[in-house]
């Protein structure tokens, strides 16, 4: 005791200096709601710079000098809300409380933050918290059914394909319906999801790893997204990583791996009703093809008639199917010899932290995807690094960087005439001596089964492979030029190399006598720059009135570059690369965009309960024409605070509400096409004599039209945000009238002008809806806790004004007459149809039924819906729009102890899905080579089954085919698209110097669900045309996690 | 204070220097606005114009078309359908349903597309831009030839068309409907008559294939001989004008011009390394780029005619009929010809044995294919398709006679014996040739080149021999009874819809 006295003594004669003042030590924990501690939660001294970190329990030190009389601590972790505490004495606990939505929450808009309870506009937040925790590989995966009013569709379970995200309904009909993408400020957009479901110049969100994700955040209505301009009308998805944090490193290391096989199969015929399928057609054909001839006659007895030797596969059946054991042949079930079960692997580490003067967060992720058939796979590098320097109490600067590469096979299974597809509707009978290798070399096709390669073999020996080398990186630099006012300059790059190589080889190339390989390579460049220079201004007058305002201008600039080189004539088999081959196809081309904003917002309010914010942006675009390169966006909104009014005070139950209205012009510049305002020329080359001669003409999609500008739209919000029984109810409500006008439109020319349409600015589409979220706490406290959140939205659309007269305008024409219909006074893209309305019967033909061409009984009977007493496209009607009226999702998550437990159910209702897939397999008219749906089973044979309900029409038709509603679907369903089990083992850890919180988790992904889609894998699917042609499926797996922390 | 100083640098720089980046021009492109200076751009301008005769993308190229629309219709081919439903069906049906046909949008399409051009061509063409008068009066007959050659194409396929003899803009397009055909003919006759006076007779080797006033005096003549046909009550083609004497004027020219031969044999006309050869008043001119590419430069005629099953086992490549609607030479066509004929032989491959060994005794047209001069993918046929040739132009000189032009039967016998003399047929020698005779050795000389259905309707001869063929050939029973409306197809429907009113359709659809 002396002797400690002592050193104590001596300590404070050598080291004077040292010694500021006296110290005093406060001691804490930090913990959660269920009692247990919270690890690296930063706990500052308010006012200074004093900090620590909580170690693995939760506790604390901080040495806070005597001089300080009130001792306020501010708490910090990510996913809670930040704490301010007042300490009297030298020891404290603090709980936090985590709550997903608590109001008191910061989060970011345009150009700046703001808390959770100001904002006036209609701002969806989704909770990312743990994202790192779930097996999630895609940003745009992890929104589904998470945010009311955003719609996020899975149109392909292709790996690494984007989603296609639709922000309260679709308001464009030939131009952009894709929202902008904010990463860390930095404005991307992505194209029009083309007619195949991909994004032609690329996904903002490709090669973005979902564990560095902090938070996302869509602005909705015009209030929030008009600081985005001409790019606001769709929304806005603002995507935050995550930052470095001081106090000491934090070191993670996450990993899941897992399995996923295909969700369903179609129901297609089996082999024995193929066969039966197939007689069926092939006597119909013969009876039909002259004189004298019945179903009855042998094969031999018709090769009689016809005077040959050989077989007319027409005509004749293969003998074969009749005999017991089908000698010599086997059946097989395409699909499921195509699919497979894939797997799929995540390993992530990351570092957080820092010091006063450098932050950091640095990650890198390893991902690995076998698809659910052979030859799709995916496989994706990342890594980031997020510093943050503080150079001096005035000037910040930073750097963000993320270069990331992917490699994603997909031999081509997406779409027609594709594996997918051929899977699907390939006869399910083959020669024994081939079998799976059907028409592979040196095997030829099964003579009733058309000449489709084995999908199998396709898979596995063709190749698609598509790189991509991306590198996002933004240096900023934070200059406060007084106390409340900053300068903030930006510059930001995206980079995106893309390639794709593909090869056949001649083994599985079509058939014929001389199969030879093809192969290609193509590729692109996307470069994104944009400089941004903002200026901030923040400051409170009389405590009451607080005022924040922005101000800044940008140049933006979006360049892209493809090429493509097709192989000629491979001069070997051995060699995939074009060297080997001659006479090889190479084309590029390059296009650009530019635009430069000016913009500016107000945001202030009284006392906190008097809201308002007023915003306006200028923009000038390099893609319209030369009087209308500049557009204004003006928006404002204003909100009242009603509980924090003196009356509201007593009522208890009510802890806050909100009223929230907002009104502003957004704009739309998505269009295909940085040149649409030009009158162009394309190449048009002839020959003479043998040679070459370039030629060039007028480019007929393209009139020109100096007045081409934006689509604008101008959207009104009407929100309540309300929470009961001290925030454990939170529920927030949303009623909006979105009107898009000069729409970008393709109106139809008369094609004797030479121009097939001319792209104005004409057209009106009203998209009005609510939107509902509501979480509520059910259960709180140490024990058990359970939250619930639930989002439910209904939109509607409406077509207002068209083109010239409003005549309506058709769509969708590939493979017959068009099947989509804009109309005024109807939804988008509504499907317009004749309609089948059971089979004709024998009585019927004799009553003179009107008919499409050659009908006969058992051919679908349509509506003659104009009653001029004939079947043609004059009979259709309008028939179900493609978009749903409400969409949902509902988010459970419980805890007890160490466990926890969260499922995500996810649906729509009311849109309906039309199937080109029924043209392979469901179509009138098709041959017996190819398979159809299983109901086909159940079909009107004869006469004698005139009238039976249920059945579908007759193999046999040779009438033709008119788009009709056999092909529509409902897109109803329901998923429950993840359940995730944890465990923490947090309490199992001994050394807690090593390991400072573990979990480990099992998550079940798409394991249920229903939905009406007879004709296809996916009611969600889009793909050539725009309408699902076999896109590939979904998949559903169990993935087996862990998330270690040290 | 220094770096405040930097960033008010940085936005002052970046505010002056960037709005003037806000006027981009395309960069893989040239744009109407910097085009059509010089001499070269011109002339690109009117290779374009010729282009619209393969015109991609699209499914069809004018050969194929022809072969569609003028053969399949006719009692060439018998292409009735097994199971299938292909495009061509109807056609050769006479189904009503043809309004919304590919081939007859494409019809539509590609000829307005082509009038376009030529409109644009003559909307810029001026002396300040090409100063040189010969080459400036070549390119405006070019451009009026192909205005007149498309139209002349639609009003035989559709009759009323709308006449755009300009540029419109979309608004103008709006208000202009179909033309009485007589209004049409107009049109296309003043502007092959100034392309007579404004085209030269030859060509420099370099630009064999273009076109030249004996080919624009050779369609006149075809125009004045439909023209002369019979109107069956509809608004087609016809309008029975009797201008024989016209057509004759024109032939004779041609004729006593001595540019033109007959080849020495019938194979000779159409072989791939015999093109541009003295027969060829006018051809789609066809070259195969060498490459997997599809740049409208060949054609996919032979593979529109041979089936999927003979392509598989002799191309190597996709493409080819499907088994289940195979364009059939019918057996009218084939039993007409004389055992010493060499077309048939030439045109027609009787059967073929299949990958799987099987014998496929259907036939098939094979005349504009040549299995060593395959190219790399189905759209590449580097083959030139005969529009205008010799042979034909003896022929039309021939009918105009017997259809009441001025002549003797002497002349039509010596005029058909020259085209049987090189067709092997010098040992039967016909006399007194009558119209039906001549039609039916038309029919053999010129089968597959897109000529028998005009052929039928031109000479009233089409309900008769439609009627009789059906009662032939039909053993499927698919085929329709033609009517009068069956002589010319529908208008596209999607274009009754543009502007409702604005057209109607041809009665019958």
């Amino acid at each position: 005791m002396k002797q400690t006295k002592l050193l104590i003594a001596a300590l404070i004669l050598l080291l004077p200096s040292l010694l500021f003042a006296q110290q005093k030590q406060i001691k804490g924990k930090v913990s959660d709601e269920t009692g247990t501690g919270i690890p690296d939660a930063s706990v500052s001294v308010k006012g200074t710079t004093i900090a620590a970190i909580t170690d693995a329990a939760g506790n604390f030190t901080i040495s806070v000098p005597e001089t300080i009389k009130k001792v306020e601590l501010r708490i910090t972790h990510i996913g809670f809300p930040e704490q301010l505490v007042t300490v009297s004495g030298n020891e404290v606990s603090i709980t936090m409380q985590r709550t997903a939505k608590s109001l008191d929450e910061v989060i970011v808009v345009g150009y700046g933050t703001q808390k959770k309870r100001d904002i006036t506009g209609a701002v969806a937040t989704f909770n990312t918290e743990n994202l790192d925790e779930r097996p999630v590989p895609r940003v745009d995966q992890a929104m589904v059914g998470q945010m009311a009013g955003v719609r996020v569709k899975q149109t392909s379970g292709l790996p690494g394909r984007g989603f296609s995200v639709q922000v309260r309904g679709t308001g464009s009909i030939g131009a952009n319906n894709e929202p902008l993408y904010v990463i860390d400020g930095f404005p991307l957009e992505v194209s029009r999801q083309n007619d195949n479901g991909g994004f032609s110049t690329g996904n903002p969100l490709d090669n973005l790893n979902t564990n560095d994700i902090e938070s996302i955040q869509v602005l909705k209505d015009a209030s929030a997204a008009a600081i985005y301009g001409s790019r606001g009308s769709n929304g806005v998805v603002l995507i935050t990583t995550k930052k470095g944090r001081t106090g000491k490193a934090v070191i993670s290391f996450n990993a899941y791996a897992g399995y996923n096989e295909r969700v369903r199969k179609l129901d297609m015929l089996d082999a024995e009703g193929w066969i039966d399928r197939s007689i069926d057609i092939i006597n119909t054909n013969w009876v039909k093809s002259g004189a004298g001839r019945t179903a009855d006659q042998t094969t031999a007895q018709r090769k009689a008639i016809l005077g040959t030797t050989s077989t007319n596969v027409n005509f004749m059946i293969d003998d074969r199917w009749l005999m017991p054991g089908h000698p010599g042949l086997t059946y097989v079930d395409w699909q499921d010899e195509f699919f497979r079960r894939g797997t799929v692997q995540n390993y992530q580490l990351a570092a957080t932290g820092g010091n006063e003067n450098v932050k950091y967060y640095i990650s890198g992720n390893y991902f690995d995807q076998k698809g659910i058939t052979y030859g799709v796979s995916n496989t994706s590098y990342s890594v980031r690094a997020n510093v943050e320097v503080q150079a001096s109490n005035k000037l910040k600067f930073g750097l963000n960087i993320a270069p990331t590469y992917s490699i994603i096979n997909d031999p081509g299974v997406d779409g027609k005439d594709l594996e997918t597809h051929i899977a699907a509707s390939l006869a399910p009978v083959v020669e024994s001596t081939a079998g799976l290798q059907t028409a592979v070399y040196p095997f030829i096709n099964y003579a009733w089964a058309g000449s489709r390669v084995s999908p199998v073999e396709r898979v596995k020996q063709m190749t698609g492979q598509n790189k991509l080398f991306r590198t996002l990186g933004t240096i900023f630099a934070d200059y406060t030029i007084v106390k409340g006012l900053s300068l903030r300059s930006s510059i930001n790059l995206d980079n995106a190399d893309a390639t794709r190589k593909t090869y056949v080889p001649f083994q599985v190339a079509q058939i014929a006598a001389t199969r030879v390989p093809s192969g290609s390579l193509s590729g692109s460049k996307r470069l994104t720059f944009v400089n941004e220079n903002t200026l901030s201004y923040i400051k409170t007058f009389k405590e009451k009135h607080n005022v924040s305002a922005v101000a800044g201008m940008s140049y933006n600039s979006f360049k892209f570059d493809n090429w493509s080189m097709t192989a000629g004539t491979y001069t070997t088999t051995d060699v995939t690369t074009l060297n080997a081959s001659t006479n090889n196809t190479a084309t590029s081309s390059e296009t650009k965009n530019v635009l430069i904003s000016y913009f500016g917002r107000v945001q202030y309010d009284y006392d906190n309960k008097y809201l308002l914010s007023a915003s306006i942006r200028k923009d000038g675009s390099s893609k319209f024409g030369d009087n209308t390169k500049w557009g204004v966006f003006p928006a404002f909104s204003l909100g009242w605070r009603i509980s924090e009014e003196k009356f509201m005070q007593s009522i208890e139950k009510i802890s806050e509400l909100k009223i929230r209205g907002s009104w502003g012009i957004t704009g739309n510049n998505g269009y295909d096409g940085d040149y649409n305002h030009l009158a162009l020329l394309s190449f048009a080359n002839y020959s003479y004599g043998g040679v070459q001669a370039s030629g060039q003409i007028l480019n007929t999609t393209n009139f020109p039209n100096p007045d081409l500008s934006w689509e604008q739209s101008e959207t009104i919000n009407i929100g309540l945000d309300l929470g009961l029984f001290k925030n454990r109810i939170i529920t927030s409500f949303d009623v909006y009238n979105k009107r898009n006008s000069d729409l970008l439109l393709r109106i139809p020319v008369p094609l004797a002008s030479g121009f097939s349409s001319a792209l104005t600015n004409i057209g009106e589409v009203v998209n009005k809806g609510w939107e509902l979220e509501i979480t509520t706490r059910n259960l709180v406290g140490k024990g058990l806790t359970w939250t619930t959140s639930v989002n439910l939205s209904h939109n509607t659309n409406k077509v207002e004004q068209l083109g010239p007269n409003n005549t309506p305008i058709l769509f969708n024409g590939g493979f017959d007459i068009e099947h989509s219909i804009l109309t005024v006074g109807e939804p988008m893209y509504s499907l317009y149809l004749v309609q089948e309305i059971g089979l004709l019967t024998t009585q019927d033909i004799t009553n003179g039924y009107p008919r499409f061409g050659n009908e006969e009984a058992g051919d679908p009977k349509y509506l003659d819906a104009n009653k001029d007493g004939k079947i043609d496209a004059n009979d259709r009607v309008l028939s179900g729009h493609p978009n749903p009226d409400y969409i949902w999702g509902i988010n459970n998550t419980f805890s007890y102890k160490g466990f926890d437990l969260g499922f995500l159910i996810q649906g729509q209702q009311g849109g309906k899905i039309y199937s080109m897939f029924g043209r392979a397999v469901d179509r009138t008219g098709q041959g017996s080579v190819d398979n159809a749906l299983a109901s086909y089973a159940n079909r009107w044979r004869s006469p004698a089954d005139d009238g039976k309900p249920g059945l579908t029409q007759k193999a046999a038709s040779t009438f033709g085919r008119i788009k009709n509603t056999d092909w529509m679907y409902s897109s109803d369903y329901w998923r429950v698209r993840t359940i995730t089990l944890g465990y923490n083992l947090g309490g199992l850890v001994k050394n807690k110097k090593v390991v400072s919180g573990a979990r480990l988790y099992i998550t079940a992904e798409n394991m249920f669900g229903k939905d009406k889609y007879a004709g296809g894998w996916n009611p969600e699917a889009v793909n050539t045309s725009g309408e699902d042609y076999g896109s590939f499926p979904l998949s559903k797996g169990l993935v087996f996690g862990l998330n270690l922390t040290f | 204070m220094k770096t405040k100083f930097l960033f008010y640098i940085i936005i002052l720089a970046a505010l002056t220097a960037c709005e003037k980046k806000l006027d981009q021009v395309p960069i893989s492109q040239a744009s109407a606005g910097n085009f059509y200076r010089n001499t070269a751009d011109f002339e690109q301008a009117v290779n374009g114009i010729y282009q619209a005769l393969h015109n991609i993308p699209n499914t069809y190229d004018y050969a194929v078309r022809q072969n569609e629309l003028a053969e399949v219709r006719s009692d060439n081919i018998y292409s009735p359908g097994t199971s299938g439903v292909r495009d061509w069906l109807p056609i050769n049906n006479f189904d009503k349903t043809l309004a919304t046909n590919p081939n007859i949008s494409g019809l539509w399409n590609d000829d307005f597309n082509g009038i376009l051009r030529a409109n644009t061509v003559l909307d810029k063409l001026s002396v300040e831009l090409v100063p040189d008068n010969t080459t400036r009066d070549r390119m405006e007959g070019e451009a009026r030839f192909f205005r007149a050659f498309y139209y002349f194409d639609l009003v035989r396929y559709v009759g009323k068309v709308p006449i755009f003899d300009h540029v419109a803009t979309p608004t103008e397009a709006l208000t202009i409907p179909r033309s009485p055909v007589v209004d049409v003919y107009t049109l296309i006759i003043s502007d092959l008559q100034s392309a007579i006076s404004k085209l030269p007779f030859t060509y420099p080797t370099t630009q064999k294939g273009k076109v030249t006033a004996d080919a624009a005096k050779g369609i006149l003549a075809l125009v004045y001989l439909t023209r002369s046909g019979p109107n069956y009550g509809i608004e087609g083609p016809g309008l029975a004008t009797t201008e024989y004497n016209q057509a004759i004027t024109l032939l004779d020219e041609i004729i006593n011009g001595n540019r033109y031969a007959l080849q020495a044999t019938y194979p000779a006309v159409f072989a791939y390394t015999n093109e541009n050869n003295t027969e060829i008043l006018f051809d789609m001119q066809s070259v195969d780029p060498g490459t997997t590419a599809n740049a409208g430069l060949g054609t996919e005629l032979p593979s529109w005619m041979y089936e999927g099953a003979y392509g598989q086992k002799f191309l190597g490549f996709a493409g080819g009929v499907d088994g289940d609607g195979p364009k059939v030479p019918s057996n009218s066509l084939r039993s007409s010809f004389e055992a010493a004929d060499t077309r048939d032989d030439f045109s027609i491959l009787p059967s073929y044995t299949d990958l799987n060994g099987n014998l496929q005794n259907r036939a098939q047209f094979i005349k504009f294919l040549d299995l060593t001069k395959k190219p790399l993918i189905r759209f590449n046929f580097a083959i030139n398709y005969p529009i205008l040739r010799y042979a034909d132009v003896l022929l039309m000189k021939a009918e105009a006679i017997l259809r009441g032009g001025t002549g003797t039967q002497a002349d039509v016998d010596a005029l058909v014996k020259r085209v049987r003399d090189r067709a092997g047929l010098t040992a039967s020698v016909w006399t007194n040739v009558t119209l039906d005779q001549l039609l039916a050795e038309r029919r053999r000389e010129f089968m597959a080149e897109g000529k028998r259905w005009h052929d039928l309707v031109r000479t009233g001869k089409v309900l008769t021999a439609m009627a009789a063929f059906d009662a032939s050939d039909d053993v499927a029973n698919k085929m329709n009874a033609i009517t009068p409306n069956d002589i010319i197809y529908p208008i596209p429907f999607n274009q009754l819809s543009i502007s409702p009113g604005l057209y109607v359709q041809n009665p019958g659809y």
